[in-house]
């Protein structure tokens, strides 16, 4: 399922972006090998959801260059041109993105929300991509909601929905931008386990999250956002066992405080 | 009651309706396909200022002077009588059919902006991240979800748009109003006269009012509660 | 393009017989609103607490006016109106010919047709009071007019008024209809100019400006009157 190939599944270098004066990302480097889990944790306002929205350029970073797989951007300027446009949707055929409020397509039903892409993007044909799109449903537990419209589903089924439809891309790799952070406590269970299960299948992942238990438990690397830099980036055992920084630990103090 | 009176007349004032179902139908056409235009011109600024004048005049003036302006008025400048488009301008059909879409395209392009408005911005930018580019973005997301939620609000425009046809009458035109107002003058017997014409626009508002639930329906199972397509 | 002078308020000018028609125009719509306003309210009434002939006499009365042109109301009235006296003049004994005024055939056609969509706007502004608010009246004591008074008028004010502001401009527009009565307003006023002149471009232009010119004042007013409403309501402690 993996297609693994020389080079890193994604890379970022030298990314930075601001909002007017705000200076949100101030020269971000980091990349993903395949099969690489990655959470990123960090203060509320530090970039992280900046940060993940660069890689599809759904923000254009104003420098630095994005790789995913073998093709890569350097956008200069805060816009792209048309050849660099056609780039970007490439690189998007080769991502998944789950965002933290779901955003299905409420005029589609759940199916119809996970054969989208690969009839009207990537043309495949219609019952190849309804076999694969039921696969992936019965993946996230939902086959039996393929009918039902978005609104009618809770929040935690929606997510699944929507981390469905981010496989059906095949993607390379998948972004989520905390994707439990809209549910209601009972509900995060059920996404974390499908998330785990992706894990465990190999799948590379970056995602920004506040589930400290669940990001120790996955990840095989944990990066620590601040202000815009990367201030820790290491292994589970050693983000969340010795920070180096002093921000990170009171950060994670903060944190297995409130939430624990 | 003179019932053969009335049946006679409402004989007469049904060979007004061709004209007025053409007058209507292609106004609502022209409409819509002007009142798109004025929305996808709203993407730069100076687009935006140029819709936004666009629908400012033809809101805030009554329907009835715009087409006196039409038909009256461009007579009066001698390069319009010069150009090929005099034969058109000449004929009061084409310069009622011309206000009635002029009109129709500010009401409906402000219908289809609430309605464009109202999708969800998460929507468009999932459509992103899987691929998809502009003018898939608008065919498969943007403008079914729009047009949805702008449904009611246009079936309202579309009744208003088939009273609207009756001023056609003011510039000689025959259509339903034209041909019940020159019965009047004929016999002076308006209100039967008047109530007859009434009753037809009132059946043809009423069966737009029942299709337009009918497809709200069809159109948005989402959001009434049904499970299957 | 014809002389901008014919425009100008002196001897020579139609500006003073357009502003006069300009105020003509102001005053058929205001009482023809007010007149939509007093059916609207009534009716809105009979639809949300009325029993059920009430409620379906109501719902009727929006129905058809929804789906009849406005000009045949118009029309309606006038020669309809016209009948009407004439009969009653003539069963009265008095001698013809018998007109009616352009001014109430246009104010009463007008306000049955504001009528019918401000009772409808009136209605969706009744729902959209708070039940709690109104439960709240009832357990201090209210009687059904304090608590319609003090607590549901205030508060559907505030939801109806941009709606209000709507159906305000459709009466301006409409307005012009009313010159097919003979009644000089804008409209008329502009026609006859521009057949006596033979200026119809300048003289039309001149009045779309003229109606430019109320809907944007009026538009800016109910914007005062809705930020002042809100602002109320923010006061009264919500
Ligand atoms: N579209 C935007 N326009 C202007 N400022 C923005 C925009 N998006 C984000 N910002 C600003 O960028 C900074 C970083 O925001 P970002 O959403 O990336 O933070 P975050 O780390 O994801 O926080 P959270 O944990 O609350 O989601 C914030 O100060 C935010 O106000
Ligand atoms: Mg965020």
């Amino acid at each position: 399922m993996i297609t693994a190939s020389i080079g890193p599944a994604l890379s970022l270098s030298g990314l930075r972006k601001s909002f007017g004066h705000n200076e949100v990302l101030r020269g971000i480097d980091l990349s993903a090998r395949d099969g690489d889990v990655i959470s990123m944790i960090g203060a509320s306002g530090s970039g992280k959801s900046t940060l993940l929205r660069c890689i599809p350029m759904l923000e254009i970073p104003d420098a630095g260059t994005i790789a995913v797989g073998e093709d890569s951007l350097s956008p200069k300027g805060g816009r792209l041109t048309r050849t660099e446009d056609a780039i970007a949707r490439r690189m998007r055929g080769h991502l998944g993105f789950v965002f933290q409020n779901f955003n299905l397509w409420p005029h589609r039903t759940v199916l119809e929300n996970v054969i989208e892409a690969p009839l009207f993007v990537q043309g495949r044909s219609r019952a190849e991509a309804v076999d694969e799109a039921l696969a992936l449903l019965e993946k996230v537990g939902l086959a039996e909601k393929r009918d039902a419209w978005p609104a009618h589903l809770s929040g935690g089924q929606q997510q699944r929905v929507a981390i469905a439809r981010a496989l059906a891309q095949h993607p390379r790799a998948i972004l989520f931008d905390e994707p439990t952070s809209a549910l209601d406590p009972e509900l995060v269970g059920e996404v974390l386990k499908v998330i785990r299960r992706l894990a465990e299948e190999g799948r590379t992942m970056l995602i920004v999250t506040h589930e400290m238990g669940f990001a120790r438990e996955v990840s095989s690397r944990v990066v620590f956002l601040h202000q815009g830099r990367i201030e820790e980036d290491g292994t589970p055992a050693e983000v969340f066992g010795a920070p180096k920084s002093e921000r990170a630990r009171a950060f994670l103090a903060s944190h297995f405080d409130r939430n624990r | 009651m003179d019932l053969t009176f009335i049946s006679g007349m409402f004989q007469k004032i049904l060979t007004g309706l061709p004209l007025t179902l053409n007058l209507w139908l292609l106004s609502l056409a022209g409409g819509a396909c002007l009142a798109l235009t004025l929305n996808l011109m709203r993407q730069n600024r100076i687009g935006n200022a140029i819709a936004a004048t666009y629908v400012f005049v033809f809101r805030g003036t009554p329907l009835l002077i715009q087409i006196f302006m039409i038909y009256y008025g461009l007579a009066g400048f001698g390069f319009i009588r010069q150009s090929f488009l005099w034969p058109f301008l000449r004929d009061p059909y084409w310069c009622g059919l011309l206000a009635l879409i002029l009109n129709d395209a500010a009401y409906s392009s402000e219908i289809l902006r609430g309605g464009l408005r109202a999708v969800p911005k998460g929507a468009v930018e999932a459509g992103r991240v899987s691929g998809m580019g502009r003018a898939t973005i608008l065919r498969r997301i943007t403008l079914p979800i729009a047009t949805r939620q702008a449904l009611p609000a246009y079936s309202n425009e579309v009744i208003s748009m088939l009273k609207a046809t009756a001023l056609v009458s003011t510039i000689t035109l025959m259509d339903m109003t034209g041909i019940a107002r020159a019965a009047i003058s004929e016999t002076w017997r308006a209100v039967e006269i008047l109530l007859c014409a009434a009753v037809i626009y009132l059946v043809i508002s009423m069966l737009v009012t029942r299709a337009s639930a009918w497809l709200e329906q069809r159109l948005s199972p989402w959001q009434f509660g049904r499970t299957t397509p | 393009m014809g002389d901008i002078g014919l425009l100008g308020f002196g001897p020579d000018g139609w500006g003073l017989v357009l502003f006069r028609a300009g105020l003509m125009t102001l005053a058929v719509s205001v009482a023809a609103f007010l007149c939509g306003l007093v059916l609207g309210t009534l009716v809105a009434w009979a639809r949300v607490g009325g029993n059920r002939v009430m409620r379906a006499l109501a719902e009727a009365y929006t129905v058809v006016l929804r789906g009849v042109p406005d000009i045949l109301v118009i029309y309606l009235f006038y020669f309809g109106g016209r009948q009407v006296v004439a009969a009653i003049g003539t069963a009265l004994g008095f001698a013809g010919p018998f007109d009616i005024s352009g001014f109430v055939a246009g104010m009463l056609a007008i306000g049955l047709i504001s009528g019918a969509s401000q009772s409808e706007v009136l209605r969706g502004a009744y729902q959209a009071v708070p039940r709690g608010t109104i439960e709240a009246g009832r357990v201090v004591g209210m009687g059904r007019f304090t608590l319609f008074r003090r607590v549901i008028a205030p508060q559907a004010m505030v939801t109806a008024l941009p709606a209000m502001g709507n159906q305000w401009q459709s009466v301006i527009k409409e307005s012009a209809l009313v010159s097919v009565t003979g009644l000089v307003e804008t409209m008329r006023q502009v026609s006859v100019a521009a057949g006596t002149t033979q200026e119809h471009f300048l003289f039309y232009a001149a009045g779309a400006v003229i109606y430019l010119i109320i809907t944007t004042l009026s538009d800016q007013v109910f914007r005062l009157a809705e930020r002042r409403s809100l602002r109320g309501h923010q006061g009264a402690g919500y």
